[in-house]
């Protein structure tokens, strides 16, 4: 069951558009809307709240890409750029 | 002497021969074919150098001045990196397949190999890139300064009593330019990978991460404790600023979050545009494969590199008390505590930082610098044996241009700006290429008037709101034109253009900058036309991208005059050297099929072409390489023509077009339709006349004799072919293609040598002719096809030959079919023929045979004392036997037998002219010997003419006196059955067969018959009749039968001797005549 969920997820991931959905929402968190709500001071844990939201944000960006890049060699049977519509 | 400095120069120059060490390992390895760079981690490690002494001191300098808004430069490209997956991938493919040098390169390349767009680029990119160097240069002079111990930024040395001044900004420049020519220009191939630049790259990459590391777990874990510690304390000492670092423009009242944007935005384009790394992702990219691992592996370089930014900038704050000079708390807050270790690797860091900075950019710019400045000035002169040198050195001397640019920046500017505020004053000039970039990509649109207006409005505009305010400031131009704007108008003020005021630096200058050049891209690209070099550049970058493209690209273009490969390779020597160009053409041609003079085929010549090309571009660029090859063939009286498009509609890709279909379907419908050949033929050629812009076509077929003659003529100016026809000319044309089965073309018969003489051909207006050998696979030519066009040099592409062969190919089909019939038809009526032949000859016979059966007695004449019978059985129709009976009185009455040799009509005519001669003796009372005599002399010469004999025996019996006198010409002897005696008495004498001689004597004999004798006259059909055991029916079984038929009348004797014959040879048939006659004495 887990297997087969990730490997529908892993399929998923293939898609340039699943690339191009993550890179349009990193954008929008990093402007403005989204960097009002941490724009707040305060701490959390002596952290400051921004401080936090950058680089706990960061770091899960980079274990997505990391998924993602496991996704890529995930299955080489269909190629992944260009899905023929 | 400041053992500081002695300390710190020491390790600094120990430092760069390790790097010069693993750059040397690496090149050797790779030159041994193990290399070490070769993989994802290498790769990933060199487009860190991304991260600059910027990064190393600046971040830190920006974290305590700004707050957390540096984290915006290192966000950017790690969000950049999702893209890479599609982006970068597909930058990197068409880079290797066009082999790409620079993002000049590429740029060029995409807008039909501009040579102006890739100058413009380049100039940007030098200008753009002074800030940056001299960033690095001045970041390293200052930690050079602070870790050797002087305070000034001046190392001041007393010397004999006057100072001494070290220039180490000077030396840094020097000692980086030397380093980047070494491993940055040793060739000047500059597509080809630098493995030692890259290694070295790699590693100084590995030890800035390491040193920041250091420093940054140095600061917080041994000076502070912790990360919370930092903060929390600092918190406690300046909440003020704390908030303000920590919080965007003072959260709460109208924060601005405009700069971070822009410093988002400008870092997203820069990891992609800054030559440099332009240069380490996408030329020095070994395998596709890594940009997948690199695309989280960057980023996680990039996280690591600033983790501890923040609490060092802390730190500092707290340790100095304040954020001035906090550019460089990298390095002294370790000296501050007393940590010289830690400083002197955090110095060694910030260098490395420098150091892979500007050597892949002097590196990357000065090969722009050579393709796009130097380049279309050599162009401009014959090449020469000793250019691959100069080139060589321009590059070089392109490298140290490019670095003392930074430098004497870095002595104008000098400290006026923080390290991060001159970076990004070069982050917004590499913007600059975005629009072009992308639209280049994606836009089918997007053309070279648009991108050359939308960089150079953009670039203006960046000079002037960025560039000049920069050196303004630094009191090298008037302040007045920042206060007050140029000419005192302040709606043109740089920093608040048209007005434009309370924006950062950056954001302003971003905003007017892509205003201008999106706006000026898209405009000029929307209402002006892409010209064709252009369009032929869009197939390539955009469209259907896919792996799986063929080898050769249909051609659209033609060379008009052949040029051979060792003219090409002689170009290519004149600028990448001998060695190099014989290697890259012998792995070009492979296995392709060359003439033995060097010549490839027409077909081929377009690939050559766009070969050297790509193999120059390697080199110099691919515009100035497109220049090159361009004037090196107008030099040969050659030039690219495009082909004419015979279907008059755009070909995408290598399908058949539509129009290529239709015209296959309808010559199968002609040749459907009907069994003509020559409404087959005719509608074909009007058919390519039609669809074609063709003005003659001819079809000639080889008649019986081997010989080819005109079956078909459709076109303009139809007149009788004869020996004074234009088209006799092209005789060794369509004799070859008859002979070799293959097309022959000529593009242009303009360019036709004095080989083949076709005056009257070019008189009639043609310019360009094809002839189509018309064959079966496997089967000889049955003729040729021959088209022509008046109108079009070059209308014979690959395609079209090819559509010409198949219907060359369906005509043959066509043609063997209906031969084919034509032959079954021709036989079937012979056939019939022959059998209507038969039938008459047969009807003839027949006719023959009732008329020969005619001419023998139907009944022998009654005579007193004697029975007679006769009768004759043809084996054929007609045959050549006879007897006959003459009553000359009473008495007496004539005999006779013949035998005319064969069974042909000939005998048979023979026979009759026997009977009639005979006949006209009937009343001469000639004897039996001189009636043969006779009718020898009188036969001779027809028998001799047609060459046949006779043989006869003739007889007279005279009933009173019962004599048989008789003489015989050859013939069988007649046998007497002679009443109480066995055996049967033969009537001999002698006699020649008639027609052997023109004068025979025949001897002359008697007979005394008696009562109840039977004489039988017979041919020789009866006694050489053969049973199936091979036997001859013989005179023995004809005399005994005699004896036993001897008491019945003559006429049953003889039907009984039929009957026994043909018991004997059981059969019906007779296999010769057989005439009997009977005479039965009374």
């Amino acid at each position: 069951m887990t297997n087969r969920l990730r490997h529908k997820l892993l399929r998923r991931l293939q898609l340039r558009e699943s690339w191009v959905i993550f890179f349009v929402v990193g954008f929008i968190m990093m402007n403005f809307p989204f960097l009002q709500i941490f724009n707040k001071p305060g701490a959390i844990f002596g952290y400051p709240l921004m401080f936090l939201y950058f680089y706990l944000g960061w770091a899960f960006s980079i274990v997505v890409i990391y998924v993602f890049t496991l996704a890529v060699s995930h299955t080489a049977d269909k190629s992944p750029e260009n899905p023929k519509p | 002497m400041n053992s500081g400095f002695a300390h710190a120069a020491i390790i600094s120059t120990l430092y760069t021969t390790l790097i010069f060490l693993i750059a040397w390992y690496a090149h050797r390895r790779k030159e041994t074919g193990r290399s070490i760079v070769d993989n994802p981690y290498v790769y990933s490690l060199s487009i860190a150098v991304y991260c600059t002494s910027w990064t190393f001191y600046g971040s830190v300098g920006k974290a305590a001045t700004t707050g957390l808004d540096f984290l915006m430069i290192y966000l950017g490209p790690s969000l950049t990196a999702f893209s890479w997956f599609f982006l970068l991938r597909r930058i990197v493919r068409i880079s290797k397949e066009n082999n790409i040098t620079s993002i000049a390169d590429f740029i060029s390349l995409r807008y039909g190999k501009s040579l102006w767009l890739g100058a413009l680029v380049t100039l940007i990119s030098i200008l753009g890139i002074m800030p940056y160097i001299a960033l690095q240069i001045r970041a390293v002079s200052t930690s050079f300064y602070l870790i050797s111990g002087f305070q000034a930024n001046r190392i001041h040395i007393p010397h004999s009593g006057s100072e001494l001044t070290v220039p180490t900004g000077l030396l840094l420049a020097l000692i980086l330019s030397v380093f980047s020519i070494i491993f940055g220009a040793r060739r000047l191939v500059s597509s080809e990978r630098h493995e030692g630049l890259i290694a070295a790259v790699a590693f100084e990459s590995l030890v800035k991460l390491v040193s920041l590391l250091g420093v940054g777990i140095f600061v917080t874990y041994y000076l502070y404790d912790g990360f919370s510690d930092i903060f929390t304390r600092f918190h406690a000492a300046r909440p003020k600023l704390f908030e303000q670092l920590f919080t965007f423009g003072a959260a709460g009242n109208d924060p601005d979050y405009v700069p971070s944007f822009t410093m988002l935005s400008m870092s997203m384009a820069a990891i992609m545009l800054l030559p440099r790394q332009f240069h380490v992702m996408v030329i020095e990219n070994s395998d596709e494969g890594h940009i997948t691992k690199a695309m989280w592996l960057f980023p996680a370089y990039l996280f690591l590199i600033n983790l501890f930014v923040m609490p060092i900038a802390l730190g500092g704050i707290m340790a100095t008390g304040s954020s001035s000079g906090a550019d460089f708390f990298v390095i002294s807050l370790p000296l501050l505590s007393g940590h010289g270790t830690i400083a002197l690797l955090a110095f060694l860091g910030g260098f490395s930082a420098a150091a892979g900075m500007v050597m892949v950019e002097s590196v990357a710019i000065s090969t722009m610098l050579l393709n796009y400045i130097f380049m279309p000035v050599i162009v401009r002169f014959t090449p020469q044996s000793w250019f691959p040198y100069l080139l060589i050195n321009l590059k070089r001397l392109g490298i140290f241009l490019v670095i003392f640019l930074g430098y004497f920046y870095y002595r104008i500017v000098g400290d006026t700006y923080m390290l991060v505020n001159m970076g990004l004053i070069s982050f917004s000039a590499a913007c600059q290429f975005l629009p072009a970039m992308l639209g280049g990509l994606y836009w089918k649109r997007g053309n070279k008037s648009g991108a050359i207006t939308g960089i150079l409005f953009g670039f203006l505009t960046w000079t002037y709101t960025l560039l000049l305010p920069s050196f303004s400031k630094s009191g090298w131009l008037e302040p007045d034109l920042l206060t007050k704007g140029p000419f005192g108008i302040g709606l043109l003020k740089p920093t608040e253009l048209f007005g434009l005021s309370n924006m950062d630096l950056w954001s302003h200058s971003l905003f007017w900058s892509m205003l201008f050049n999106v706006s000026a891209y898209i405009v000029c690209s929307i209402l002006l036309r892409q010209d064709e070099p252009e369009r032929e550049q869009i197939r390539r970058f955009i469209g259907t991208f896919d792996l799986e493209r063929a080898d050769h690209p249909a051609e659209t273009k033609r060379l008009s005059k052949p040029v051979t490969i060792s003219q090409f390779v002689n170009l290519m020597a004149k600028f990448i050297g001998e060695a190099d160009a014989r290697q890259a053409i012998t792995s070009h041609l492979g296995d392709r099929e060359i003439g033995s003079d060097g010549s490839v085929s027409e077909f081929e010549l377009p690939n050559l072409k766009r070969f050297a090309e790509k193999t120059l571009a390697g080199s110099v660029g691919a515009a100035a390489a497109g220049a090159i090859v361009d004037s090196f063939l107008s030099d040969m009286g050659s030039r690219m023509e495009s082909v004419y498009d015979i279907f008059s509609s755009v070909r995408t890709s290598l399908d058949q077009s539509r129009e290529a279909l239709y015209v296959r379907l309808k010559a199968s419908e002609i040749i459907n339709r009907t069994l003509d050949i020559q409404i087959i033929m005719d509608d074909l050629l009007s058919l390519l006349l039609k669809e074609f812009k063709l003005d003659v076509a001819i079809i000639q077929l080889l008649n019986v004799s081997g010989a080819l003659a005109v079956k078909s003529y459709q076109g303009s100016n139809r007149r009788p072919i004869n020996q004074h026809h234009w088209f006799m000319e092209n005789a060794p044309y369509w004799d070859m293609a008859l002979f070799d089965r293959k097309p022959h073309f000529v593009n242009d018969t303009s360019q036709i040598g004095a080989t083949i003489n076709l005056e009257q051909t070019l008189a009639e207006g043609i310019v360009s002719c094809a002839y189509l050998p018309i064959f079966r696979e496997g089967e000889p030519s049955l003729g040729v096809l021959a088209v022509f066009s008046k109108s079009i040099t070059g209308i014979f592409t690959e395609e079209f030959i090819s559509l010409l062969c198949s219907l060359a190919g369906q005509l043959a089909q066509a043609a063997t079919i209906v031969r084919e019939m034509e032959a079954k038809e021709h036989e079937r009526n012979e056939k019939e023929q022959a059998l209507l032949e038969k039938a008459r000859v047969m009807r003839d016979m027949e006719i023959a045979q009732q008329i020969q059966i005619s001419l023998l007695p139907d009944a022998a004449p009654e005579t007193f004392g004697m029975d007679m019978a006769g009768r004759c059985i043809s084996a054929a129709h007609v045959g050549g036997d006879y007897y006959d009976f003459f009553k000359r009185d009473d008495h007496t009455v004539d005999l006779l037998i013949a035998d005319v040799s064969g069974h042909s009509v000939g005998a048979a005519l023979i026979m009759a002219e026997v009977r009639t001669l005979l006949r006209a003796q009937v009343n001469s009372a000639n004897s039996a010997s001189a009636i043969l005599q006779l009718l020898n002399s009188q036969l001779y010469d027809d028998l001799t003419r047609a060459e046949l004999f006779i043989t006869m025996f003739y007889a007279k019996y005279n009933s009173a006196t019962g004599r048989l006198s008789f003489a015989n010409a050859g013939h069988n002897r007649p046998i007497i059955s002679r009443d109480g005696e066995h055996s049967c008495i033969e009537l001999d004498t002698e006699g020649l067969i008639l027609g052997v001689k023109t004068s025979v004597m025949f001897e002359e004999r008697s007979f005394e018959l008696k009562a109840g004798d039977v004489l039988l006259f017979y041919t020789d059909g009866l006694t050489e009749a053969r049973n199936d055991r091979d036997e001859l029916f013989g005179n023995e079984r004809v005399c005994a039968l005699l004896g036993t038929l001897r008491h019945m009348p003559a006429r049953e004797i003889i039907e009984s001797i039929y009957t026994a014959v043909k018991d004997f040879t059981a059969s019906e048939t007779f296999q010769d005549d057989i005439s009997l006659v009977v005479l039965k004495i009374l």
